[in-house]
């Protein structure tokens, strides 16, 4: 099966003035078309083989209509029901309150961001998922003969996408990703472990990407779990990227958006050029990136991405902004200044934009370590690799408590055993005031449309509590 | 690519077919000529409608519509699947699913047990779940004045400093054809409305979520003390702002419906899913018929319940649904299955098949997710002979990892059990345990047993789900 048909981007951008051409003829001035269509190939594993191979693709068009600061939007399947969509976003504009200096972003020019593409995975087909995700389940009993996976797959896709606007902005472009995720598990003597580990990019994987080798490690590492006193409250623990990530993900990028910090609905809310993390601590989003997962030359409005540095040296100095959060919060009187930062983020052709993060960077000025280092530096305490619940953090407070089984225990520097249960609780804002040391190796972690997080593994010397099962 | 008949809410989902029965029928009767052992069509066309409203005002309402439909083809003992929005491809995609069944069965090993499917009656119906009040009439003023009681009872405090509003609504057509004679449309309603207070004390800031919907149109919305629940939601996210951190370790644990709901639904509902069984990836494998809780402990899944977010007429392989009794007395008496997994096992089929919408395929999934009730009156006599624990209340959600049986969830808010007497207000309160374990320790229930606010279950595909029970209490579980 073809992954992309060659001229996907041309119908899509058809489609689109199409329906600006109705919007036109309706005598609609101010109006914002996105499309999007993407094209997939998948196969699933299960149970040690493969399970099933599916494809297919999906797509629609959103239209954004504006008028006197008021907005209204719809979604549709069909260029055919464009009016019906455009009345519907004209009447939902019409019962909006108006914000005062809300108008669509203007044409600026963008620069290509390169990587986001690669040929070779278009030219992709079922056959070639099928020998790869037998090359999986082989290098996974290779590894080690009791491990099987479990659950998983690997898949390919091709993102055609488009933005028209009223103001000039006309941009498209094809975007390609290839995955892996595995659940890994090794079941003996009446005991199953398992990991699940993943790894995704915007070019093709040659090989049997090394995640699948980790989830075979963590598999075992895990295995024949030791008790230890479990009086122990407080403790220093270090928490690998894929462990890290999915916390991270939940709160910080909410807290850093614009419009939150303006509402007083962050834990960083009026603490603008004030200290909020350890001062060798930098928070940076930045779509730019050559292959980044979440890059893009243009936001989900179309203006220019950039680098936006949001924490240096500990102080909170940016946050994200669209353009209409921008324009609401100096509307309603909250903040005296705001523009857009390019973080404009929707899910698909679905939803409007809302102010959001792209990569998101933690990054130190102080030296970074690798694995070892940070078992040295830690001395006692805890290795976490993944977490229950993650989603379960609250991103308002950044208060969390979690669960993990994939956590070893640390004493003098070494790893000592693997821990069955434990309860992980503390809170992100806190946890990252002082006493945090990076790791040198950052594995990316998160959502293509939702931001991903450049997070590496993280030592969290103060305000974690375990408590071992 | 995009297609080429969009849903129209002026049908009423009746009789209005978007499949064309004679060519699809012709397809799959060309398909199994040409190898398959068994294909279908399933069709969802969508029509939504969610709104949020912030402090009052309008932020965003998004009308929508959504069509999908995917093929699934069985040969050689495996699946190929294909899904699309190009309704008008279908016909012309039957043979290249049906190549990709054959490429995977090529490469399967001759130990690989070929998947076979259950057999099951072939129907040929509509049913539809007609509410009262048809969501699709509805004018978003409407909407949003109901969105507007749920801001202003949840408003009204210095510190609160907003208050979020949701509204979501959806009506549901599904139209399945298979090559075993299957032919079926049914179509039901789904209404929602939802709000989010946060709370701010200095540089304390905290939230709480309140829910309530379910499968029905606007009658069911209409249903509901909205002042009251935006009022229970204010009152309770100015309760965090005072609570206290929850205290860490194992403790006896009483829970509210809700959360007795999540609890169910990870700690069992989730390893009861027989395509993670015949995986090897559940902790109940081999352990049906076995004692595996309390004897007070019964558990079913009723996608019947008519009002539960959970609930649809016909799963997504065709079947009529039917309630299942997962424990009876403690014993694990039945897995959730779909046609593949109920002939795996040799089991019955118990319609368990469902998918996010047109554009994925069937698993294993549960609908409406309980405990029965007990014996206890109330919760005072839940907690009177509690010495030291927690009584938590609300979910923020819950995970579970079927294979080690181990599993998470969160309360939004909670209280310390004392003496017997309920006290000082908690917050960050999340539970975790093993399944085999939590189920034997499970040693209260009160009689009272019905669905809590309505849910969402994520397993690769997101559907939505009714949980609930009885307030139960727990010996033993591990509070962090």
């Amino acid at each position: 099966m073809i992954l992309l048909p060659n001229d996907a981007l041309d119908r899509l951008q058809d489609g689109c003035k199409s329906i600006a051409d109705r919007c036109n003829s309706l005598g609609i001035t101010s109006w914002e078309i996105v499309a999007s269509q993407s094209y997939g190939h998948q196969i699933d594993i299960e149970g040690g083989k493969i399970s099933l191979a599916a494809g297919g693709g999906e797509g629609g068009y959103g239209i954004r209509i504006l008028e006197d600061g008021k907005f209204g939007f719809a979604y549709l399947v069909d260029v055919n029901s464009a009016d019906k969509a455009i009345n519907s976003a004209l009447s939902i504009a019409r019962m909006s309150p108006s914000i005062d200096g809300f108008v669509l972003p203007y044409e600026q020019s963008a620069k290509q961001v390169s990587g986001l593409y690669d040929k070779s995975i278009i030219e992709m087909d079922s056959e070639d998922l099928l020998t790869q995700a037998d090359a999986i389940i082989s290098e996974v009993a290779s590894l080690d003969k009791r491990a099987i996976v479990t659950g998983g797959g690997i898949g390919v896709s091709a993102n055609a996408s488009s933005i028209l606007t009223s103001e000039g902005i006309e941009s498209g472009g094809i975007t390609t990703s290839h995955g892996v995720g595995v659940q890994v598990s090794i079941e003996e003597d009446e005991q199953l472990t398992s990991s699940w580990q993943s790894n995704s990019s915007r070019s093709k994987l040659i090989q049997v990407p090394n995640c699948v080798s980790r989830a075979v490690d963590w598999a075992k590492l895990t295995r024949d779990p030791i008790k230890i006193d479990s009086s122990l409250d407080e403790s220093p623990v270090l928490m690998t990227s894929e462990g890290f990530s999915p916390l991270f993900s939940v709160v910080v990028p909410n807290a850093i958006r614009g419009d939150k910090l303006a509402r007083a609905e962050s834990f960083w809310s009026g603490k603008m050029n004030q200290s909020v993390i350890a001062k060798d601590l930098n928070l940076v989003d930045d779509a730019t990136i050559v292959g980044g997962r979440s890059s893009g030359s243009r936001d989900g409005e179309g203006v220019p991405t950039r680098c936006n540095s949001l924490i240096k040296s500990g102080k909170l100095v940016g946050s994200l902004w669209s353009t209409r959060d921008a324009a609401q919060q100096i509307a309603e009187g909250r903040i005296d200044i705001a523009k857009t930062t390019g973080s404009a983020i929707r899910s698909g052709h679905q939803s409007p934009p809302i102010s959001g993060c792209s990569n998101l960077f933690l990054t130190s000025s102080n030296k970074s370590y690798d694995l070892d280092g940070l078992l040295q530096e830690m001395n006692e305490g805890y290795v976490v690799n993944s977490v229950m619940g993650a989603h379960t953090a609250n991103p308002t407070s950044g208060d969390f408590s979690v669960t993990t089984s994939s956590i070893l225990r640390v004493e003098n520097g070494e790893i000592i055993g693997s821990i069955k249960q434990a309860g992980l609780s503390g809170n992100m804002a806190k946890a990252l005031t002082e006493g945090v040391i990076l790791g040198d190796n950052v594995r990316p972690q998160g959502s293509y449309s939702s931001g991903t997080m450049y997070v590496p593994n993280v030592l969290i010397s103060q305000g974690l509590r375990v408590n071992p099962a | 690519m995009v297609i080429a008949k969009s849903p129209d809410s002026d049908i009423t989902g009746r009789s209005h077919r978007y499949l064309d029965v004679d060519k699809i029928n012709k397809s799959l009767d060309k398909v199994t000529s040409n190898g398959a052992s068994y294909a279908e069509v399933r069709l969802v066309a969508y029509t939504d409608y969610s709104v949020a409203m912030r402090d009052g005002k309008l932020e965003r309402a998004i009308p929508g519509q959504e069509i999908g439909a995917t093929i699934r083809v069985l040969a050689d003992g495996a699946w190929g699947v294909h899904s699309t929005t190009d309704i008008a491809s279908l016909e012309q995609q039957m043979n290249p699913t049906l190549k990709l069944a054959q490429s995977v069965a090529a490469r399967r090993s001759p130990k690989d047990r070929p998947i076979k499917l259950a057999e099951v009656p072939i129907i040929e119906d509509s049913i539809h779940w007609t509410p009262k009040k048809d969501v699709r009439n509805t004018e978003l003023s409407e909407r949003l004045e109901h969105m507007k009681l749920l801001n202003s009872s949840a408003s009204g405090h210095d510190n609160i400093v907003s208050v979020t509003c949701g509204w979501h609504d959806e009506n549901i057509h599904t139209e399945f054809l298979s090559s075993e004679g299957m032919n079926r449309t049914w179509s039901f309603q789904r209404s929602l409305i939802n709000g989010m207070v946060t709370a701010r004390d200095g540089s304390e800031v905290v939230s709480y979520r309140t829910r309530f919907g379910g499968e029905g149109g606007l009658e069911l919305i209409e249903s509901c003390d909205i002042n009251e629940l935006g009022n229970n939601a204010k009152v309770s996210a100015l309760r965090l702002l005072k609570a206290k951190r929850a205290p860490s370790g194992k403790m006896p644990l009483v829970a509210d419906r809700d959360l007795t709901g999540v609890y169910i639904h990870e700690a069992l509902g989730h390893p009861c899913e027989a395509d993670l069984v015949a995986a090897g990836d559940s902790c109940l494998d081999g352990k049906l018929g076995q004692k595996i809780g309390s004897d007070i402990v019964t558990v079913i899944d009723d996608p019947k319940i008519r009002g539960g977010y959970g609930a649809h007429p016909i799963d997504d392989e065709g079947l009529d649904t039917t309630e299942k009794c997962l424990i009876k007395n403690g014993i694990l008496t039945e897995y959730l299955n779909h046609r593949e997994t109920a002939e795996h096992f040799g089991i019955k089929p118990n319609a368990g098949a469902r998918a996010q919408d047109g554009l994925h395929h069937p698993l294993v999934r549960m609908s409406n997710t309980l405990i029965h009730g007990g014996t206890h009156a109330d919760l005072d006599e839940l907690v009177e002979d509690i010495e030291y624990g927690v009584y938590a209340c609300g979910s923020r959600g819950g995970q579970v990892d079927t294979g080690r049986g181990s599993f998470q969830f969160a309360a939004q808010e909670a209280w310390l059990i004392e003496n017997g007497e309920i006290t000082s207000p908690l917050k960050d309160v999340s539970v975790s345990g093993l399944t085999l374990q939590i189920l034997k320790d499970v040693d209260g229930l009160t009689k009272d047993s019905r669905l809590a606010a309505p849910g969402f279950c994520g397993k690769g595909q997101t559907v939505p789900v009714g949980d609930g029970g009885p307030i139960m209490r727990i010996s033993e579980a591990l509070v962090g």
